[in-house]
């Protein structure tokens, strides 16, 4: 329940306060919202799985967020950022959805 | 690479990248912890419950607020390319307006030469003379405004579907539902051929140096950009000009194209229509070819006796 109410706090939070981001790292945004949603969702299965543990949440979620960022930054770097980008976003979603038909499983018994 | 051939022979090493993103989707770690818990003795002491779960609201409120900020950037991003379009459509409203106000004022001016001149000719008869051959050429070079019965043939884009989105940059309507230039110009010689004696599209006056043509999305007439409907206004007379038009093998290959792509065609008869004068080009060169210039000196100066093909009033500056 704590961590609903916490993702509902940082959205409300996003939405009214409106914060800028450095310009810097808008490009990297999408990407580690996409890394942030993996780690979610993994905790959320790991969690309906019986084996959640908090730290292993926190730390998968950072490394996650820093490197999608990092891959993207250095394939902007080396010239192939659009194609890494879709590297991560390809490995990333397949990971989704691969959690959400186990939480699936885990809800619907199906 | 793997070994001796399994089953179905060897696997690439690209296959079993893939079998273990897919089969992999929760991180190991988990597993790992769960087992490291469980290998703990029950009288070991424990972390404190409560900072896990601060430490996780914190986490989930980051991707919270990662999610929100990402998504006010998108629909700001799309709001932004919205207001630049808007922005740069007035711009090209304005100096549009800027250039018909201009030209407004260049075809009072001209009109004004063009009195002076022709009260100045009127004067003697050698510029008389010169006035009827000037008159004859104006005529043909559609430098005058004409009036009289003719044929309105329109021209239109097949009406876009419904789940196109004109705010996008992506236009996905199929180029051969558009008008192109080629058909106007078709639509234009098919009427010049058919006896035309004037013709206008959209208010564009078709002189003899007009040119019809594509710029990207836009059909330029004489330079200036006309939209669907296209609307192409000839005067001549009436029933030869729409017969000949009607049995033109090209327009009625034209005609049946247009009806399989959902163009429209249509004809009209006007008994009386009004064409502007076409701009007329500017005065490039002039060659005197009069007999001599002391003896056609009389009174007019001897730009005014150049073979009427040009206008002989030189735009200032042009």
């Amino acid at each position: 329940m704590i961590p609903i109410l916490g993702l509902a706090a940082g959205v409300l939070l996003g939405l009214f306060l409106d914060p800028t981001v450095p310009l810097a790292l808008q490009p990297y945004l999408p990407i580690a919202v996409v890394a942030a949603l993996d780690a979610v969702f993994g905790g959320f299965r790991a969690r309906l799985d019986g084996i959640f543990d908090a730290k292993v949440f926190v730390i998968s979620f950072v490394s996650n967020v820093v490197v999608a960022a990092l891959i993207v930054f250095l394939g902007d770097q080396l010239g192939v950022g659009a194609q890494l980008s879709t590297a991560v976003v390809v490995v990333l979603g397949i990971r989704i959805f691969g959690n959400a038909a186990a939480i699936r499983r885990h809800v619907f018994r199906a | 690479m793997s070994g001796p051939s399994r089953g179905g022979g060897p696997r690439s090493m690209g296959a079993s990248l893939l079998d273990d993103v897919l089969a992999e989707t929760l991180d190991p770690a988990y597993a790992q912890a769960a087992a490291a818990r469980a290998a703990v003795p029950a009288g070991a002491p424990v972390r404190p419950r409560w900072r896990g779960r601060t430490l996780v609201a914190l986490i989930m409120a980051i991707a919270g607020l990662l999610v929100a900020i990402t998504y006010d950037q998108a629909a700001a991003g799309a709001k932004g390319a919205e207001k630049v379009r808007a922005a740069l459509i007035d711009d090209i409203d304005r100096e549009s307006g800027v250039s018909d106000d201009l030209e407004l004022q260049l075809r009072d001016l001209n009109r004004k030469v063009t009195r002076t001149r022709d009260q100045t000719l009127a004067a003697t008869a050698v510029g008389q003379r010169a006035l009827d051959e000037l008159t004859r050429a104006e005529r043909g070079a559609a430098a005058q405004q004409v009036t009289g019965p003719g044929l309105l043939v329109t021209l239109a884009n097949a009406a876009p579907t419904a789940d196109e989105d004109p705010v996008g940059g992506s236009t996905s309507q199929d180029p051969r539902e558009k008008v192109q230039d080629g058909d106007l110009q078709l639509v234009v010689n098919a009427l010049w051929a058919a006896g035309a004696e004037a013709i206008s599209i959209n208010g564009q006056r078709l002189g003899p140096t007009t040119a019809i043509r594509f710029a990207g999305e836009a059909v330029l007439v004489d330079f200036r950009p006309v939209t669907s409907p296209y609307e192409v206004s000839a005067i001549g007379d009436l029933h030869s000009l729409r017969d000949k038009f009607v049995l033109d093998p090209r327009v009625q290959s034209l005609a049946s194209l247009s009806l399989a792509l959902h163009l429209r065609f249509d004809l009209a008869s006007r008994d009386t229509m009004t064409l502007p004068a076409a701009s007329t080009p500017d005065l490039r060169s002039a060659v005197f070819d009069g007999p001599d210039p002391a003896a056609a000196g009389s009174g007019a100066t001897p730009s005014d006796a150049t073979p009427p093909a040009t206008t002989p009033d030189p735009t200032p500056g042009g």
